[in-house]
């Protein structure tokens, strides 16, 4: 996916100038999701059971060249493919080479930010290969033609009118229908793609190395099914994603849901070793797992940013942040948005691809509370901040404002000064036309200063 | 594997070990040890039905196959042909027309064990994944004594007789994709109803 993050900041200012609408099916769909996670964290032991997922992630990332071999050597023991992608336009050539072998005319797609990380749709279609997303929300903005707005919930920032209206002109049906009723149009649709697909396409929440198992948690059935009925099932999995046990499957599951959705697991979850290869089986005859890098290399090798990668992808950081909860995932310009995209991004693309997105926060440490993993966002954002303002990626207007400022607290007489002269200054609005305070000030109301410095007050005696 | 890609495979495992070279390789910490309920069949029924979820017990006095007809006739919608898995043993079919998943009422199937805690049913891909994914309803069989307290317990049994794929079944297939309001039957079943043997 090419990133726009440069456009942030207008993105944003536009989103909620114009698109009200966003905001609020944003904001009522986050806080609902938040609410849940709440209560599910309430039912267990959650500060355990958080501090054991971060432990056994710690343990993986720091034994992963062990853990992605015998992944490799148990899947294929069990009968699957196992191929490595360095990037994206590796991924996509081993996916669209596999879809040629198997002269594949039609594919369907279970949800997967990895793929929208790589742009595979349009690799697929180039070849001339009807891809169809099968997941609801990703099934209608890929009508939309528009890329999700949410990890978990992709199309949260559609209203139900504009579904309404969107399956009305696209689906035929009744532009008043309820969302059960759009619901199954959509299912009439995919029911019949589900069934004569030679191609099914999915990314993986997880991979036990000890068994070779690919995971993957859903509610509606679609993983299930494409992981199920078409004769090639091809899953794209992050190399982050490896579990050393099965076992510890059983904890991440849960955890995942809980963190995600508020529910005690997924509706769904499949457990894909291999190939059908037992009577009674009518699953795929082929299976096939990508281990992608593209990027999570030189995440892990970061110091900090390396903690990121025990990233589950439940988008629980994101229905906790005020921030996301104003524009949604549009105006991020990536693939992986909110809190958590602005510590990864950074990490995969290269700070300068990903600016300003660690200033894109208000540091209130909701996401850190709300991690299962227990991923240090707020520290991580910092880190990204201070090497932003060693490299100079930085606006230097800020630059000099900070310089300026750094220079003032270090000088007591001048910080005096400039105290006296600001409560003077502060309510006639000449704040505004300072560098860096200014830009601040633009669409904020600014506080009025005492009359008086705090030293001033001391000396009075203030109690 | 091209010549390429062979390359990529050795390019990443060597930058995932120098990336891990100077970092602390940190010990694993067990099993996470979740809490565990006196009765492991009240706790399925109660987590498996809070999630929308239905559970039935056999009637004692006709034979397995002869219930589930009756109870099937009295659903909602009539059902007049079914699916069955592969695995399904002949005392637990119904006495109804067999006929493929895609055109049945009903999906019948066995599932190799019940977890209490997540409320989930164990499903084998030997089972014939499309009866237990097409039909509208899916009709599932727990053997008596296969509920487990927790799926660690389960997966713990199940990883060394894995078949090719799993599925854990916990709820109807359900979505908020549209307006954020919660419909059934969007892709997989919309009921999906435990039988207790």
């Amino acid at each position: 996916m090419r990133a726009r993050i440069g456009e942030y900041t207008a993105r944003a200012t536009e989103s909620i100038r114009s698109e009200p609408g966003v905001r609020e099916s944003v904001t009522g769909a986050t806080l609902a999701f938040d609410r849940k996670r709440r209560n599910a964290y309430a039912d267990i032991d959650s500060d355990h059971w958080r501090h054991w997922a971060e432990a056994v992630k710690n343990h993986t990332l720091t034994h992963l060249d062990d853990y992605l071999t015998q992944a490799e050597e148990r899947l294929e023991a069990n009968g699957a493919h196992v191929h490595w992608a360095a990037d994206a336009a590796e991924a996509r050539d081993i996916v669209t080479t596999i879809a040629d072998d198997g002269l594949v005319a039609t594919a369907v797609k279970g949800k997967s930010m990895l793929t929208e990380e790589i742009d595979l749709n349009p690799a697929l279609e180039a070849a001339g290969i009807e891809v169809l997303e099968t997941d609801l929300g990703e099934y209608i903005l890929q009508l939309l033609d528009e890329p999700p707005s949410h990890i978990l919930g992709p199309a949260i920032h559609k209203s139900l009118q504009q579904v309404r209206d969107l399956f009305a002109d696209r689906l035929g049906s009744a532009p008043d229908g309820d969302p059960d009723t759009l619901a199954q149009a959509a299912r009439r649709v995919l029911r019949d793609a589900f069934i004569h697909a030679e191609m099914g396409i999915t990314g993986g929440n997880f991979l036990v190395a000890e068994t070779g198992t690919v995971a993957l948690i859903e509610n509606e059935g679609n993983i299930r099914l494409t992981t199920s009925l078409p004769r090639v099932h091809v899953a794209l999995v992050g190399i982050e994603k490896l579990l050393p046990r099965m076992t510890d499957l059983a904890g991440f599951l849960q955890l995942t849901a809980r963190a995600a959705t508020g529910q005690p697991i997924g509706c769904f979850v499949s457990l894909i070793q291999g190939p059908a290869s037992q009577p009674g089986d009518d699953g795929p005859e082929e299976v096939h797992v990508i281990l992608v890098d593209n990027g999570r290399t030189d995440v892990l090798a970061h110091p900090h940013a390396w903690e990121a990668l025990r990233c589950l992808r439940c988008g629980a950081c994101l229905n906790a942040c005020p921030v996301y909860r104003q524009t949604g995932g549009h105006a991020y310009g990536y693939v992986y948005s909110g809190p958590i995209g602005s510590v990864l991004d950074p990490g995969l693309l290269g700070l300068h691809e990903a600016m300003p997105l660690p200033f894109a926060s208000s540091l209130c440490g909701a996401c850190f509370d709300a991690c299962p993993v227990r991923i240090p966002i707020p520290e991580l954002l910092l880190e990204w901040r201070r090497e932003a303002q060693e490299q100079g990626l930085t606006p230097w207007k800020e630059r000099a404002a900070l310089a300026g400022l750094a220079s003032v607290a270090t000088r007591p007489g001048l910080y005096r000064l400039a105290g006296r002269i600001g409560a003077r200054l502060g309510g006639t609005g000449a704040a505004r036309a300072l560098p860096m305070l200014g830009e601040w000030a633009r669409d904020r109301a600014l506080p009025r200063p005492s009359r008086r410095t705090f030293r001033e007050l001391w000396r009075e005696g203030i109690e | 594997m091209s010549a390429a890609r062979a390359g990529s495979r050795e390019r990443i495992l060597e930058r995932v070990a120098r990336a891990a070279a100077g970092r602390e390789r940190t010990a694993h910490p067990g099993n996470l040890g979740t809490r565990v309920a006196a009765d492991p069949v009240a706790w399925f029924v109660k987590v498996f039905t809070s999630q929308g979820g239905e559970v039935v017990e056999g009637e004692g006095t006709l034979s397995a196959g002869e219930w589930l007809t009756g109870f099937l006739r009295g659903l909602d919608n009539k059902v007049t042909g079914v699916a069955v898995g592969a695995d399904v043993p002949a005392e637990l079919r119904p006495q109804l027309p067999v006929v493929a998943a895609a055109h049945a009422g009903a999906g019948i199937s066995v599932a190799w064990a019940a977890v209490a805690e997540t409320g989930s049913l164990i499903l084998p891909s030997t089972g014939t994944r499309a009866v237990q994914l097409l039909p509208p309803v899916h009709i599932v069989w727990v053997p008596e004594g296969r509920v487990f307290a927790r799926l660690e317990e389960a997966l713990w049994e199940l990883r060394d007789e894995l078949p090719s794929a799993i599925g854990l079944h916990s709820a109807p297939s359900k979505s908020a994709d549209i307006g954020q309001t919660v419909v059934t039957g969007v892709h997989g079943p919309g009921r999906c109803i435990a039988v207790l043997a």
